[in-house]
């Protein structure tokens, strides 16, 4: 679960140099992207006006683009975004004239549940991969969610390369057999 | 309009972008506004060339000009959302803490008789009063100069950018008009003037810095 946020996290930052060079096309990814994020986002916090959300999440995409020099390119992006959104909110909450507590959470809640099917596929997931014991459990999201290398996930996680390559295949066999029970 | 015509819209102008920051030509006249209204309003002093020999009027500026930096700092790590703004809080304080500790030292070598007098110069009821003034004609090209950052907490923000306008109203007025020489009365009433400009940028900020 942890290890998508960081590979979205990579994949929204590298957008976001590339459109503060200047390249439309990945500006424009960029903007889907996060239209993607901030509607679940606003929804979930606008309860009783959730129609809102669609001018919150215009008016945000507007900041993002107005305001993207302020991005500091040392910084996580998905930092700079949450603070942009958890302004807005609280600037929509002013103007209408209501007291609404916005309290301040991870960053990365805001790209959490993307898309309502991501949510049920990653708790699927989540569910599956918790039979596994913690260490070997991390070293196969590392693999398989994650996206990295054998190597690299085996240094992660403190496991020789050749014991990891056995820790995922037994893994692997582990989950299969829980998912099938059926099949020997 | 529908959000994909949004998106299309702004992908389509898209200009490459530079890190924002402060106009350092606004900073630069914030600072001229400052030293023509010390000289049309205050007056300099008549001594102006012989007490710029010495070194009192330059260790003021650095106090002051020290205060306008890192409140000038402050305001950049503001006014970039999801940046930590502490280590710019801090060095601010820090600047602050040494002037103080530098009054308190210079007090305990006065002697007791002499330390009022010291401390309360002789202008201590209008020095305050004369950095806010002054502050008035910096301010606008001060918050003029952060036009382009995206401050998530506008009051805070105000706070940092009217403490910067404080210190260089300070600047002006310690190098060209005030005539006041301990370390003491600096820290404390120069400190309150600017103190004071900070706290009504945070009152302005609070509105104009919206964005």
């Amino acid at each position: 679960m942890g290890c998508c946020v960081v590979d979205k996290e990579a994949e929204l930052k590298r957008l976001m140099l590339r459109g503060l060079d200047g390249d439309p096309a990945a500006w424009r990814a960029l903007l889907t992207e996060m239209r993607g994020a901030l509607t679940p986002f606003f929804k979930r916090r606008l309860t009783g006006c959730e129609a809102d959300a669609e001018d919150l999440v215009q008016d945000c995409l507007i900041a993002i683009h107005a305001k993207r020099a302020t991005y500091d390119r040392s910084l996580p992006f998905t930092a700079w975004a949450y603070a942009i959104a958890r302004y807005k909110l609280i600037d929509h909450f002013r103007r209408q004239g209501r007291r609404h507590d916005v309290p301040l959470e991870e960053a990365s809640v805001l790209l959490a549940d993307h898309t309502v099917e991501d949510g049920v596929v990653r708790r699927d997931l989540k569910k599956v991969l918790s039979i596994l014991p913690l260490r070997q459990r991390r070293l196969i999201e590392d693999v398989r969610v994650g996206g990295f290398s054998l190597a690299e996930a085996a240094q992660r996680n403190g496991f020789t390369e050749g014991a990891a390559k056995v820790s995922v295949h037994r893994s692997m066999k582990t989950l299969v057999a829980s998912v099938n029970p059926n099949e020997d | 309009m529908k959000t994909e015509d949004l998106i299309d819209a702004l992908a389509a102008g898209l200009e490459p972008a530079k890190p924002a920051r402060p106009s350092p030509a606004l900073l630069g006249a914030a600072a001229a506004a400052a030293v023509a209204a010390v000289a049309l309003l205050l007056g300099v002093r008549p001594d102006l060339a012989q007490a710029l020999q010495g070194p009192i009027p330059w260790l003021k500026g650095i106090y002051t000009a020290a205060l306008a930096g890192t409140g000038i700092w402050l305001a950049t790590r503001l006014g970039r959302p999801g940046v930590d703004p502490r280590p710019a809080a801090f060095a601010l304080l820090a600047v602050v803490a040494v002037a103080v500790l530098w009054g308190l030292i210079e007090m305990s070598l006065t002697p007791p008789e002499q330390r009022m007098a010291d401390w309360l110069g002789r202008t201590w009821t209008i020095c305050g009063r004369n950095i806010v003034l002054v502050s008035a004609f910096a301010a606008p090209l001060v918050f003029l100069s952060a036009r382009r950052l995206a401050p998530t907490r506008p009051t805070t923000a105000g706070l940092a950018l009217g403490l910067a306008t404080g210190g260089i109203a300070a600047t002006a007025y310690g190098l060209l008009h005030c005539g006041e020489a301990t370390a003491a009365f600096v820290a404390t009433w120069y400190t309150l003037g600017v103190a004071a400009a900070g706290l009504i940028g945070a009152a302005v900020g609070r509105f104009a810095l919206r964005w």
